[in-house]
């Protein structure tokens, strides 16, 4: 990549400066039988965000782990800092200069130690001089905005508090090379683009490498160049624009009713379609926009498509490209029909000013929306946001502080027997026996909800093959991929045809095929079966996929609508995004925001800002840049994400809540 | 090594130990609620045994035979029952664990020197104490004979009393008891509960400490950071030597103070002893922890390979010399026998090094052996 950053302090390394910081060649790693990587190459230069992406068990963790000196391995070479890493005596001599941070939300951090002592305790161990670290400490702290919780103990920290607080014990010896094991999975956006952000700075200000890995496939654009893996192998591997070069063509979307009268049309011509709430998305190989729309046109018959539009494609969207391009691809699922069941146009679902107090605290105030019967409705919010209280309250599981709530014609309050036989439920951690197999619990949860022989096998032939679990019928669940294991769970929600499914955070470790195979049973579900559906998710490309969106804050509804209607709404408020290439992104960040443009983020190795007045703000941009001899190479507005919309409407409300502390406290 | 380094580490450790209430109550509580608990419920001595008695015969000379019953501080009289009918209930109940049955005309027959029968019934469903019982009864039921015979040596030989008493006591029988002058089972067994309560807590601990870095993956810290595996190690285990040290006292003061037990040996050559002790049991939970990639494997490993042997074959109970030969030499392999031979001996019999060096020896050779191989399994590169 060009914009690529030169370090502005000299490398005290006995390696030339030309030397990549990782150089791995030929790498396998096998657990006793099963080959979790085969034969990976990968470079990673100096001072730059290198990526691996890819599903669970693709082998980027392993990887890592070997690059880290923390894990041997059966084949190939790993050498970093010019050390060739094949021993334990030779991956000490690393060590010093690579920070770690493994998988899993805070794990390797100590619950009872303090924020700070968790710091202190990683800086000692580095051997950190005393004076530096109390200065590393509050500068970090403050970058983290961790600074009051300094002694608040880690356990009591939220998910994305944690996950900043893991960063900083990373960091604190200021490695020349961090390692980082999905450190955005399973954290909010707003504390997702805070880490970002650090993450940016870093590498801007001391050219630390970063080496880091997701499983979400829409950070691929923050990377200066990645390694797409999948099946301990990579796929495809460069810049974000490379990656992007290899599939060339272009996203049309658009609407069309009957929607699944049309995806089926368009599947028989096209790999990727995809619904998302009223839209569907289809990605065509075309390369000229009027040839894409005449093409999506001429299959769909006499279904007129409206709103058309066409885009570049995103990365995921050539990610799953690529993936379909494998060979060996599981057999797309199928949804048979059900016999006698018809959607009824009712409300599936109804909160009216839910209230729960745990205590003195108010986890969720005051809380109102309605589900029609087929509709997908999703619930977005920060971890502790109280998006899993309300769905606990109705199931009926946890009674209600305040207010009314009915689920499938049943009062919550009541009928909580009644309520259960009606819903599917299926929780964050799939509850399935993990050492039973896939037919044992399908059989199980029949067993459950007292289905007798006839109707467990009639559900069980339709589960499987409606989650595509065909051939791992007697595979154990434990050993099932996630992909797979999610599916199951569905079906295990679904096999008392329940009118009303709830499914908190249902796909995280989920691979992106998976994830598609995952929504289109879900928009087939409310569409054809007239199943509604409340999902809760912090994925903010998975909201893409809902109706009826309602954004959760400290207990509250904030915000509420279609996905396109909150875009819009921010759009009004706020402005378009404007995407800004330099090639010098980390002091043009700083000048950008010390003129007065407040908001403005590193996206990779581009800069984000929200304009209310596109092209005055990018004449004062080029003025303001140009005056330091920084060079824009191009400035345009891009389509804002639900994920902006998020985090705009989040940021706000802590600024108020914080305002209002300040005032309450003056 | 950097003590630096050890010392973060050993801090850490510290502060998770005495700040997660689990352990706390695990570290501190336990061993002590052992000593406690053990010390007044495994008391093996066999007293006050509970009795009834039928007494058929309502005279001068069976009050006197039952009188000696009640007297005894072995025995704890019940009450008198009107039949033997009763008798079984009384048994099965609990309530008694001995009846006593005194026949009709037994001071007539006695005294025209007719033999008669006393029936014994004792509840035999703990052999242990059903024999004591036994044993108990013959001397009772004996001295009675021998006062029998000098009455009648004295009424015929016109003999007084004393000169009968003597006459038929020729040879005597002093029986002096060493270092437990009073035979109490206490005295035995609490200084073992001391190698128990430690040979217990101290592993548990340390495994599950240690595996828990390990489940949550915490160890990574470790693996990529610079520190070496010894300054690890050391650091890691520190807190809970130290722990153990401090329960050590603990427990000793508990076993002077509370039991009663006297202490006669050297202070010295306990403290180092059990130092010892502690980093051997330290050192089996550190070897567990190591083969084990669960809290819950590490509790379940380390409670058969410690706790289990501790109890059978360390003479908690049973003397390892009346142990069968199998059992005796699997006494010898688990280091629980060694410190409860350094404990019972400097507690009760005060013997010093000169006797005690094999044992000391034999710990000394398990901490280094347990030390060593801990080192070895532990590595900062492992293949999962």
């Amino acid at each position: 990549m060009e914009g690529r950053t030169i370090p502005n302090s000299p490398i005290t390394d006995h390696a030339s400066p030309i030397t990549p910081v990782v150089r791995v060649s030929g790498f396998v790693k096998r657990y006793k039988k099963q080959i979790a990587v085969q034969g990976v190459d990968l470079e990673i230069k100096r001072g730059e965000i290198y990526g691996l992406i890819g599903p669970d068990g693709a082998g980027k963790s392993s990887l890592m782990k070997a690059i880290a000196g923390v894990l041997s391995y059966e084949g190939g070479t790993v050498e970093v800092f010019g050390t060739t890493v094949d021993s334990e005596r030779s991956a000490e001599q690393i060590k010093q200069k690579i920070g770690f941070l493994p998988q899993g939300l805070g794990l390797n951090l100590y619950p009872d130690l303090s924020v700070e002592e968790n710091i202190d305790f990683f800086a000692r161990i580095r051997l950190v001089p005393e004076h530096e670290l109390d200065q590393r400490k509050a500068r970090f702290l403050a970058m983290t905005r961790l600074e009051k919780f300094r002694d608040r103990p880690m356990k009591n920290l939220s998910g994305g508090m944690k996950q900043k607080l893991g960063l900083i014990c990373t960091l604190i010896h200021e490695p020349e090379l961090a390692i980082l094991d999905e450190p955005t999975t399973g954290v909010d956006p707003v504390s997702r683009r805070d880490f970002w952000t650090i993450l940016a700075e870093m590498q801007q200000e001391r050219g630390m490498t970063v080496l880091v890995s997701t499983a979400y496939l829409d950070e691929a654009a923050r990377f200066h160049r990645l390694s797409f893996l999948s099946g301990g192998k990579v796929v495809a591997a460069g810049t974000p624009a490379e990656v992007q070069a290899l599939v060339p063509g272009l996203m049309v979307t658009f609407e069309a009713t009957p929607q699944m009268g049309a995806m089926a049309r368009l599947k028989t011509g096209y790999k990727q379609v995809e619904a998302l709430g009223s839209l569907l998305h289809v990605f065509t190989e075309e390369t000229v926009p009027a040839a894409a729309m005449q093409s999506i046109i001429s299959s769909l018959g006499d279904i007129t498509p409206v709103h058309l539009r066409v885009d570049e494609p995103e990365l995921e969207d050539v990610f799953v490209a690529l993936l379909l391009r494998q060979p060996a691809q599981p057999p797309p699922a199928e949804l048979p029909r059900t016999m006698g069941l018809l959607a009824n146009h009712g409300l599936a679902i109804e909160a009216k000013g839910l209230i729960r107090d745990f205590g003195t605290f108010r986890a969720v105030d005051r809380v109102s929306f309605q589900v029609k019967s087929g509709e997908i409705f999703g619930l977005l919010g920060a971890n502790g946001a109280g998006k899993t209280t309300v769905i606990k309250m109705l199931n009926g599981i946890m009674p209600p502080t305040g207010g009314e709530g009915w689920v499938a014609g049943a009062d919550m309050k009541t009928a909580g027997g009644a309520i259960k036989e009606r819903i599917g439920y299926m929780s964050q951690a799939f509850s399935l026996y993990l050492d039973l197999t896939v037919v044992e619990n399908i059989r199980l949860f029949a067993g459950i909800y007292g289905l007798d022989t006839k109707a467990t096998d009639q559900r069980l032939t339709w589960i499987v093959s409606m989650a595509g679990l065909k051939g791992y019928e007697s595979n154990l669940t434990g050993r099932l991929p996630m992909g797979v294991r999610q599916r199951l769970a569905l079906g295990c929600a679904l096999v008392h045809q329940p009118r009303v499914l709830f499914l908190d955070e249902p796909t995280s470790g989920v691979d992106p095929i998976g994830r598609r195979n995952f929504w289109e049973i879900l928009s087939r579900l409310a569409r054809e079966e007239g199943v509604a559906i409340l999902v809760t998710t912090h994925y903010m490309s998975e909201a893409e996929h809902c109706d009826h969106l309602a954004l959760m804050f400290a207990g509250r509804i904030v915000a509420e609508g279609s996905p396109g209607e909150m875009k819009r709404q921010v759009e009004q408020e706020a402005g378009q995004l404007l995407e800004v290439v330099t090639d010098q992104p980390g002091p043009a960040l700083r000048r950008v925001a010390e003129a007065g443009f407040a908001g403005a983020a590193l996206f990779g190795t581009k800069i984000h800002l929200l304009s209310l007045d596109p092209p005055q703000d990018e004449a004062r941009l080029r003025m303001v840049l140009a005056s330091d001899g920084l060079h824009i190479q191009s400035v345009s507005t891009r389509p804002l994400s639900l994920e902006d919309v998020f985090v705009h409407r989040v940021m706000a409300l802590e600024r108020q809540e914080q305002a209002a502390a300040k005032g309450a406290a003056a | 090594m950097n003590i630096r380094r050890v010392a973060a580490v050993a801090s850490k450790e510290w502060r998770e130990v005495t700040r997660d209430r689990m352990f706390l109550l695990l570290a501190f509580c336990m061993p002590a609620v052992w000593m406690f608990v053990f010390g007044y419920g495994l008391v093996l001595d066999v007293e006050h045994i509970s009795f009834v008695v039928v007494d058929r015969d309502h005279s001068s000379l069976s009050r006197d035979y039952l009188y000696r019953f009640y007297q005894s501080r072995y025995f704890s009289f019940q009450g008198e029952l009107a039949g033997e009918g009763n008798a079984d209930a009384w048994l099965q109940s609990g309530k008694a664990r001995a009846v006593i049955i005194v026949p009709e005309q037994f001071q007539e027959r006695l005294r025209s020197g007719q033999p008669t029968n006393v029936q014994t019934l004792i509840d035999g469903t703990f052999p242990l104490r059903a024999d004591i019982t036994k044993g108990y009864v013959i001397a009772i039921n004996n001295a009675f004979n021998m006062d029998l015979l000098a009455d009648h040596l004295a009424r015929t030989r016109g003999l007084s009393r004393d000169e009968a008493l003597r006459r038929t006591r020729p040879l005597g029988l002093e029986v002096r008891y060493l270092y437990n002058e009073e035979v109490r089972s206490t005295w035995s067994t609490v200084p073992a509960l001391i190698m128990f309560s430690l040979m217990v807590s101290s592993p548990l601990l340390t495994a599950l400490g240690v595996v828990r870095e390990k489940e949550t993956g915490s160890i990574y810290n470790i693996y990529s950071s610079t520190a070496t595996r010894l300054e690890f190690l050391v650091g890691k285990l520190v807190p809970y030597v130290m722990i153990s040290a401090l329960n050590v006292v603990v427990l000793w003061l508990m076993a002077v103070l509370l039991f009663a037990v006297p202490f006669k040996g050297s202070l010295l050559l306990f403290l180092v002893t059990s130092i010892l002790f502690v980093l051997t049991s330290t050192g089996i939970g550190l070897v567990v922890s190591l083969l084990v990639s669960t809290q819950q494997a590490a509790l379940i490993i380390t409670v058969v390979v410690s706790t289990v042997p501790t109890i059978l074959f360390s003479g908690l109970i049973v003397p390892v010399s009346s142990l069968s030969q199998v059992s005796q030499f699997q006494a010898h392999l688990f280091p629980g026998m060694y410190y409860t031979n350094i404990v019972r001996g400097t507690f009760l019999k005060n013997v010093g090094p000169a006797v005690l060096w094999p044992d000391v020896l034999a710990l000394v050779v398990y901490a280094t052996v347990l030390g060593t191989v801990g080192y070895r399994l532990f590595t900062k590169r492992p293949r999962i």
